[in-house]
């Protein structure tokens, strides 16, 4: 038997259960006008009946800004202008509620911090390593939805330590890895029935069937790279889109990041923020020149990006169909007509 | 079908086929519900799509800047102010601009209908007398349009557009509405709470720039946080950099804003940035008597001056 | 950096004067030997409308405690209009910042011309006593790192 189950009024004492040993409980939590992973406080409760988070947790493991150097301006220190890296260790953490997607989303990441061979990111890393998923299924997927596009699904356990199903009065927890076992047998939870079990699954099947047709984005694999860049398309698919960072910030897989030295008193930092191919600043060069110089090299950088070169080089989209880009983009770019469009 | 869509499908038509302008800038319906998509219309089977509702309020003006060719636009009142500006500011001709204009009743708001769905996702808005309705799965309310209005919406003096080449439907009554209660009462309260509360209302900041770069005002052709010599700003979230981006942001907009309401919309972590712009569009409306965007003739309060300007806080 | 008791604080106040006017108002208090309080360090800039708010900005968030920026009297200005617009451009930039938090007495401005030795000497009074009042900067200024 592997299966538990929590009542919806004992999710509290879970989170508690969670947080023994000095565990960082990440959960959606309503921040203002949105909805952002941020860390549980003690009898803190997350919003898991929202559809997903505006931001993806990607900001656990990969947050908007941090720190990976400091070091001395002071020139009479032996050690001026010396960069010490920035102590990695942190609490162990779990990211309660993240979503399928943005779970499959971390495997895309990993890719591109930690398997590319002896390039590995140590931030990424140390993060990473001690971070636990516990998702939560989407019982009633969007309508700007497409996990399914993109080889996903409402309740796809890839990337997930346990998944967690909600039965209305009761949570289902699915260990899917030997970690997320580990973990719900120290919580020491109650076993779920066989009949709970079942609803569980008749849930998934139910929210996967709502999805309607998926097209295939692994089709544009097929394509020539050449033809799709050169293609007339671009010209006008760019026209709407105002060239601001929202679609590529609020997404699970988007990864660039901007590295900049910053100094305040004697001491300084190297840092990374995120960054974005829709900027013109990510290409300029020292020397003036930019070789995406318009709207429509840094549209098209964004989209072959995604449903090329990464499937070229990783065979995979770099897309896990979260919808958040299609729900958020103030000039309404909808990037599944794009793959139609490039699939086609 | 709202007779708007087909008098600004007939308007887009005549005036491609007799070759006045090279393009047509207006709106589309979107792919998803409760979002128009800017559409560029070239020739005239593209005139098809052009569409009207009330979710056409990312200002189009943004899209004409610095361009070339012959261009009709549909524009609303906030975006003919913003026009006004674009050719005070030499960012277009004026003679290269038609303006098909669009009497306003304002455009909805639609982070206030998904909270009245109540966690249900909107699939479908209908308007119609005066009403809007939403459908969703198990889901179908009704409300009175004016109360589901955007904020910079409910709070506009200039729904008639001030310049059009054409004019597309009657003109709608203007309301001399109160415009800075929220800013009043910020005002009302001490620095030190002052500072709290933008600490407090920026701090969900991720700077992605949206409300930069859907402002049609901002057309810099190297934006102050984009500078490296000197560096204004630092590039991380630190909440002092944020503020900063933030502060210049507004100021650069000081009698130029015409509160169109697009960064606030375009916003994906909701900040109500307008009371910032709505608090310099006060100050200059005290002090010069100035209203961005309404009239041609006026130059912009930044880029003149009176010799007997007030000076009370000058030493 | 040494520990200061509040006592003996002294605030630190970054003046921008311009060349032709408030710069030489400085430069007569000094010849006329006028006394006034030594916290200010200037920077002269070619006009009050060169000045960038920026500047402003860049020196409240590295840690100034007070701002005064002087240029010529209405009318007498070295390039005919600069401080017109300058006063424009400090108007709604003077609002805006104190509207989202820096107290007001953080940022001055005067008119002080070349023949204003004394106006000058009693300006930085002025400046000085309001940015003591406030106590040292709080709200603007970037946290400094301490340990690297």
């Amino acid at each position: 038997m592997s299966a538990r189950r929590v009542g919806r009024e004992a999710l509290k004492g879970f989170i508690t259960g969670l947080m023994e040993d000095g565990r960082t409980v990440w959960g959606p939590q309503e921040f203002q006008g949105s909805v952002r992973f941020r860390p549980l406080k003690k009898n803190g409760t997350p919003v898991l009946d929202v559809p997903n988070a505006t931001l993806s947790p990607k900001e656990v493991v990969f947050p908007p800004s941090e720190w990976m150097f400091l070091f001395s301006t002071d020139p009479g220190r032996e050690d001026a202008f010396v960069l010490k890296e920035v102590p990695q260790e942190g609490p162990e953490q779990v990211i309660l509620g993240i979503r399928p997607c943005d779970a499959r989303a971390f495997q895309i990441l990993d890719r591109v911090f930690l398997e590319q061979g002896a390039h590995e990111d140590p931030y990424y890393r140390s993060k990473r390593d001690r971070t636990l998923l516990i998702g939560l299924g989407c019982n009633t997927p969007c309508s700007t939805c497409f996990c399914h596009w993109t080889g996903g699904g409402p309740f796809h356990t890839e990337g997930l330590d346990v998944l967690m199903t909600d039965l209305g009065d009761v949570y289902l927890l699915e260990p899917v890895t030997e970690r997320g076992r580990a973990l719900l047998d120290a919580l020491q939870l109650d076993e779920a029935g066989a009949d709970e079990v079942e609803r569980g699954k008749h849930i998934a099947e139910e929210a996967r069937a709502s999805m309607g047709e998926a097209k295939d984005p692994r089709r544009i694999k097929e394509k020539d790279l050449m033809a799709l860049f050169g293609s007339p398309f671009w010209e006008r698919a760019h026209e709407a889109c105002v060239k601001c960072g929202v679609c590529t910030y609020l997404c699970p897989t988007c990864s660039c990041f901007d590295i900049q030295d910053e100094v305040r008193g004697a001491c300084g930092f190297r840092g990374r923020n995120w960054d974005t191919c829709m900027f013109a600043l990510t290409t300029l060069h020292a020397s003036g020149h930019n070789p995406r110089p318009t709207g429509k090299e840094r549209f098209r950088q964004r989209f072959m990006h995604k449903l090329k070169y990464f499937q070229d080089d990783f065979g995979d989209v770099m897309c896990v169909g979260c919808g958040r880009c299609v729900q958020y983009c103030p000039a309404n770019i909808d990037i599944r007509e794009i793959i139609e469009a490039l699939s086609a | 079908m709202d007779t708007r869509v087909e008098r600004i499908r007939s308007e887009a038509k005549r005036l491609l086929e007799s070759g006045e302008v090279d393009l047509v800038i207006g709106f589309r319906k979107g792919s998803i519900p409760m979002v128009s998509r800017p559409w560029f219309v070239r020739t005239v089977e593209d005139t098809e799509l052009l569409h009207w509702d009330g979710f056409c309020s990312l200002n189009l003006c943004n899209y004409l800047t610095k361009r070339k060719e012959k261009v009709a636009v549909v524009a609303k009142g906030c975006d003919t102010r913003s026009l006004v500006g674009h050719i005070q500011e030499n960012q277009i001709q004026r003679e290269q601009v038609l303006v098909l204009g669009v009497p306003c009743e304002g455009m909805l708001d639609r982070r206030a209908l998904q909270e009245r769905a109540e966690g249900t996702e909107i699939l479908e808005v209908v308007e119609s007398d005066g009403r809007v309705e939403i459908r969703g799965r198990g889901l179908e309310r009704s409300f009175p349009r004016q109360e589901v209005l955007q904020h910079c919406c409910r709070i506009c003096r200039h729904r008639n557009p001030v310049l059009h080449d054409r004019l597309l439907s009657a003109e709608v009554e203007e309301h001399q509405v109160e415009r800075y209660e929220d800013v009043e009462e910020i005002d009302s309260q001490s620095p030190e709470e002052r500072w709290a509360y933008f600490q407090n209302m920026l701090s969900p900041c991720i700077r992605c720039y949206a409300c930069r770069n859907v402002c049609p005002h901002c057309y810099c052709t190297e934006c102050f946080v984009d500078c490296s010599r000197p560096q204004w700003v630092g590039k991380s979230l630190d909440l002092n950099d944020v503020f900063t981006f933030h502060l210049f942001r507004a100021f650069h907009m000081a009698g130029r804003c015409t509160d169109c309401g697009s960064c606030e919309r375009a916003c994906p972590v909701g900040i109500p940035l307008r009371v910032l712009t709505r608090k310099l569009e006060k100050v200059v409306s005290e002090r010069w008597g100035f209203e961005a965007g309404t009239d041609l003739e006026q130059l912009p309060p930044l880029a003149t001056y009176r010799p007997d300007d007030p000076q009370d806080f000058i030493k | 950096m040494e520990q200061q008791n509040a006592q003996d604080w002294e605030p630190k106040i970054l003046a921008f004067l311009c060349n032709w006017c408030s710069y030489a108002g400085a430069d007569l208090a000094g010849v006329s030997r006028l006394q006034y309080p030594p916290n200010i360090r200037i920077i002269r800039i070619p006009c009050s409308g060169r000045m960038n708010p920026a500047f402003i900005a860049a020196a409240l968030r590295n840690g100034v405690d007070g701002v005064l920026v002087s240029g010529c009297h209405p009318g007498d200005c070295h390039y005919l209009s600069g401080n017109y617009f300058a006063r424009r451009k400090f108007t709604v930039f003077k609002e805006l910042l104190e509207f989202m938090g820096v107290e007001e007495g953080r940022v001055h401005f005067s008119w002080v011309s070349a023949a204003e030795g004394e106006k000058f000497a009693q300006v930085v009074q002025e400046v000085t006593e309001a940015v003591k009042a406030l106590g040292p900067a709080r709200h603007y200024v970037k946290e400094k790192i301490e340990v690297c």
